[in-house]
């Protein structure tokens, strides 16, 4: 668990860079901190690990005040990872990933089934890979190493920056999705920066929105795009956060909502997967690749049918419902 | 040129003795400059301010013409009575290599990308592991070719050192001149020349062995 317990920076001339951040990430959540360039996010991450002083107020890991930790003894304790890997390019793929158990003087065979444990769950050949050099790896390879580097003592806690910021759209949605998978698997408490909020909905189970250092709202991503708490964090999820919001349900949560009957009318309609998420249903309706489409479950079963009109209903039920 | 091919063929052994001389000064002078000068140039990235000095200084002790710092050295050394000979000229060939190898070492090691400096720091690392893991290793390229130009200067250098009777190829050069024997002369120049080219080349595969394979 981190807390953040009324937290401050302030650069000389009294710039205030954090402003008062109150606010705790409970144990084995991702929670995404977002904000325009310059709200302090990445300060903010990195005052955890003390790469960054802590001009008042205290931020507590497992309830100890990190200043009273030895530094270099936590770090290795914090898994970290950067926007530009940061992988050593004098080392080889192995020598980067067992860089904290090497500090921590692991023998050599944890050191290598943690090697292999490591490549398998960031789907990478680790005979393969072992003896290359950073250079020689794709950017979407080397920012699986990094990720796998900061998992390879097995920290509870990570500190991740922008970590997936460099890519191309395509390897970054599939690292996501990757890293998603690997999450549920290791369960983490993980502190993000991102500056897509996109990916912040995607990835977070809550986000920190925060703006010159100070936080405008901290909720699930269903209530900073459903319910904004003022106009700045309406503005910054966008006019589409009803779209947006679209992808935190799947088609399962719509047929759960109403009871529909199975459509065994036509033919030739399309059908859809209940694990789908609406907003690529919506997508589908509104490509016109049919105007309603049948929905089945994981073992084929029929429950009935999506249409814009449902999907209307659902979005009233769910969003504005809460709001009264 | 049959004259020159004659005069190394015949007096070969000489040469060889007055070449290991120059050797012998030249590695020793460059061996203690890297040891003053590497340390001095990490400690620098640590202290900008101390840095623009310090390189400044260097820069001073290179434009001193050589000829002129030995003949400092006489007086000064005078002193512990060592004003001509191996010592006057030892200490002005350490002091003439030291700008290239603090320069670079100072600039290869500023030069190591900052994100892996915050990788290294995040990661645990003390500032001696993140020095020796990260730093060193990433500016190597850029302190060997200090190094080898610190030597291939010392080795010119080493030449004239002669004149305070330190030995070396200087030796057959002076005597050449002395003598008025073009081919003597040429013969010391020449010699002087093939050990810079060769120690370059030796140095290069040094360097070649000493970067790891990713940092270039």
């Amino acid at each position: 668990m981190i807390q953040f317990d009324n937290v401050n920076k302030v650069y000389e001339g009294d710039v205030k860079a954090i402003n008062n951040v109150d606010l705790t990430v409970p144990d084995g959540e991702m929670v995404i901190l977002i904000g325009p360039s310059g709200c302090g996010k990445t300060t903010l991450l990195r005052m955890v690990n003390q790469l960054e002083t802590i001009s008042s107020g205290s931020i507590l890991l497992n309830g100890e005040d990190v200043t009273t930790l030895d530094k270099i003894e936590m770090r290795r304790k914090i898994g970290y990872v950067i926007q530009s890997n940061g992988l050593f390019p004098n080392m080889t793929i192995e020598q980067n990933m067992m860089i904290v158990p090497q500090l921590l003087g692991w023998d050599r065979a944890k050191k290598r089934d943690r090697f292999n444990y490591l490549m398998d769950l960031i789907g990478l050949n680790p005979d393969e890979f072992k003896k290359r050099f950073p250079h020689e790896l794709s950017g979407g390879q080397q920012q699986r190493i990094g990720v796998a580097r900061a998992l390879a003592a097995d920290p509870p806690v990570m500190l991740m920056d922008e970590p997936f910021g460099a890519l191309d759209p395509i390897i970054r949605a599939r690292l996501q999705e990757e890293f998603l998978q690997i999450q549920r698997e290791v369960k983490k408490t993980i502190l993000f920066v991102s500056h897509d909020i996109d990916e912040a909905v995607k990835m977070g189970d809550k986000i920190v929105l925060l703006r010159d250092g100070e936080v405008m709202q901290y909720d699930t991503p269903a209530e900073i795009l459903n319910h904004p708490k003022n106009e700045f964090v309406n503005e910054f999820v966008g006019s589409d956060r009803v779209l947006k919001s679209m992808s935190l349900y799947t088609v399962k949560d719509l047929y759960k909502a109403f009871t529909l009957k199975p459509n065994f009318e036509s033919k030739d309609i399309r059908t859809i997967n209940e694990d789908t998420s609406l907003r690529v249903a919506i997508s589908m309706i509104l490509n016109q690749e049919a105007d309603q489409l049948v929905i089945e479950d994981n073992e084929g079963n029929n429950h009935g049918s999506l249409t814009m009109d449902l999907l209307e209903q659902f979005l009233h039920k769910e969003i504005k419902g809460q709001e009264g | 040129m049959n004259e020159l091919i004659e005069y190394f063929v015949k007096n070969y052994p000489f040469l060889w003795g007055y070449m290991l001389d120059h050797l012998e000064i030249v590695g020793l002078a460059t061996i203690t400059a890297i040891l003053i000068g590497v340390p001095i140039g990490i400690y620098l990235t640590t202290n900008k301010y101390l840095a623009g000095t310090i390189l400044q200084l260097a820069s001073v002790f290179m434009t001193i013409p050589s000829i002129a710092l030995f003949g400092v050295m006489i007086p000064v050394l005078s002193v512990i009575n060592q004003g001509v000979g191996f010592l006057p000229a030892f200490l002005a060939l350490v002091l003439y290599s030291q700008l290239p190898i603090i320069r670079n070492t100072y600039t290869g090691i500023q030069n190591v990308d900052p994100q892996l400096r915050d990788a290294a720091n995040g990661l645990g690392m003390t500032t001696l592991q993140r020095l020796w893991k990260v730093e060193i290793p990433n500016a190597m390229p850029l302190i060997m070719a200090g190094v080898r130009t610190a030597t291939v200067l010392n080795i010119g250098i080493g030449a004239i050192a002669a004149f305070i009777g330190a030995g070396g190829l200087g030796v057959v050069i002076y005597q050449g001149i002395v003598r008025a024997n073009t081919t003597m002369v040429l013969a010391g120049a020449i010699s002087v020349a093939v050990v810079a080219i060769l120690a370059d080349f030796i140095l290069k595969l040094i360097q070649k062995k000493l970067t790891p394979k990713g940092a270039n």
